[in-house]
């Protein structure tokens, strides 16, 4: 799982990248974050977007919604939106194919 | 094709003569100028160098320490030392670090130049190209199994760039503080560069993994992505901006159509900007997310649901929003809103208040 995220780990700024079911269930996490145990049903909160772009006062938050769950990338205020959106779209594919079949349960390892 | 010299000495009076001395040479190279190794270390990360004369004594981190580093990092780039403690022994510690040239102070400026001009001439040994197309040129390399150092202008910016080639595989490149892939693709969207060829390939370390034709392609959807947010338009001179007074009795949706037609300007797929609290539960949840992740206050957000349009939202009294159209200059936008909106009044205070209850 963790390969398809390389790229964007690897960006300039990138803090981490959550990956979620679309009821919010928690499928992967690098590195693991300190974060609100409601976290899920925020996410869900944000149901009906396909992208969305977050500044915040300290940091900048990045949400895709994906055929299988939802992608959230915790970013530094000075990463690359058009080369995080690139990586992201390529690793959309991935995803795709990694979800096919098996089912994804089968497949993530869930960080406690 | 300018090049780039750096000077390093912690002595300010030299630094000064050398810059000015030297300034007669501006045709052929610029100057940059850092007073220890640790300066020089970070010229080195922003900018693309051709040549670094450096003293040896020098505070933090001295001559030989620099040398070394630039040995490991940048190995070709040449350095030539001066010193005010010339020993026959510090020569040959020197050359055997690597330095192609040393010098004892006091020394006659043009025999620095004549030295620097040189060993700047090695770097266009293979031949010099202008106006070309970095992409097809670049292909040939490959083909034809070239080993070189490839330096490229782009012509509109200025922006240097320095590609390594190894019996045509792409080992590395460089721009300004990027390096490997990241520098490639900044290269690679480059459309008219002036380049020179060196003969040679001093970097063995390959950073660069991935085919050449693969990283050319996903550099042309940079570049087309870029043009979409309209980066690459050309600068636009700023209106000045209205005091803080003036601004603070504007209305918000007032206070974002200035600032945008101050810092973004008229067009680039904006089109209306208006109060709308149907989003105010949205922009709560937003607020909460960024809780969750100790991300500080909510300034602004870009919402694309796949509609016809995608939606800026700011908070505040009521949730300002600004329409755009998809293909709008969004990441300029965002950067805009973002840098002023603490100035500009957008304080989150719908998020302040539930934080409150």
């Amino acid at each position: 799982m963790k390969e398809i995220f390389n790229d964007i780990l690897a960006m300039e700024d990138v803090q981490g990248v959550v990956f979620s079911s679309l009821e919010g269930e928690i499928f992967f996490m690098e590195p693991p974050i300190e974060i609100d145990r409601s976290l899920p049903l925020f996410i869900r909160a944000l149901g009906g977007i396909r992208e969305a772009d977050l500044i915040f006062e300290k940091s900048r938050i990045y949400v895709r919604k994906t055929e299988t769950g939802y992608l959230v990338i915790l970013l530094g205020l000075f990463a690359s939106g058009a080369m995080l959106r690139l990586h992201v779209d390529m690793a959309l594919p991935s995803l795709k194919e990694r979800g096919k079949g098996k089912g994804l349960r089968s497949l993530f390892r869930r960080n406690k | 094709m300018v090049k780039k010299v750096l000077i390093v000495d912690d002595d300010q009076d030299m630094l000064l003569s050398l810059e000015e001395g030297l300034s007669e040479y501006d045709e052929t190279f610029s100057i940059l100028t850092a007073e220890d190794g640790l300066g020089a270390v970070d010229e080195l990360k922003n900018n693309t160098i051709s040549l670094v004369v450096t003293d040896l004594k020098m505070p933090r981190m001295d001559g030989f320490s620099l040398l070394s580093h630039i040995m490991e990092h940048y190995p070709e780039i040449p350095v030539v030392i001066i010193t005010g403690y010339s020993t026959s022994e510090m020569e040959r510690l020197a050359r055997e670090g690597g330095a192609i040239g040393y010098i004892a102070k006091p020394f006659m400026i043009d025999d620095l130049a004549k030295r620097v001009i040189t060993a700047l001439r090695k770097e266009a040994d293979g031949g010099t190209l202008h106006s070309v197309s970095s992409g097809i040129f670049l292909q040939l390399m490959e083909m034809e199994a070239k080993t070189c150092t490839v330096r490229l202008v782009e012509k509109s910016s200025g922006k240097q760039g320095i590609l390594f080639f190894l019996e045509g595989q792409l080992l590395d490149a460089r721009c300004d503080s990027l390096r490997g892939e990241a520098a490639a693709y900044e290269i690679f969207s480059w459309d008219d560069v002036s380049l020179s060829i060196q003969n040679a390939c001093p970097q063995r370390e390959r950073r660069i993994h991935r085919d050449l034709q693969a990283i050319l392609l996903d550099a042309m959807v940079v570049k087309d992505e870029l043009k979409r947010l309209g980066k690459g338009a050309s600068p636009r001179k700023k209106e000045p901006a209205p005091s803080k007074e003036k601004v603070e009795r504007m209305q918000p949706v007032e206070r974002v159509k200035e600032l945008l037609k101050r810092e973004v300007g008229e067009g680039y797929g904006i089109e209306d900007i208006y109060e709308d609290n149907t989003w105010e539960s949205f922009v709560k949840g937003i607020g909460r997310l960024g809780m969750a992740f100790k991300a500080g206050e909510f300034r602004v957000a870009y919402v694309d649901r796949g509609d016809s349009k995608d939606f800026i939202l700011l908070p505040g009294e009521s949730v300002t929003v600004v329409s755009v159209n998809p293909r709008c200059a969004r990441d300029r936008i965002m950067e805009a809103l973002s840098e002023e909106s603490g100035f500009a009044g957008f304080d989150g205070s719908i998020l302040s208040h539930e934080r409150n209850l």
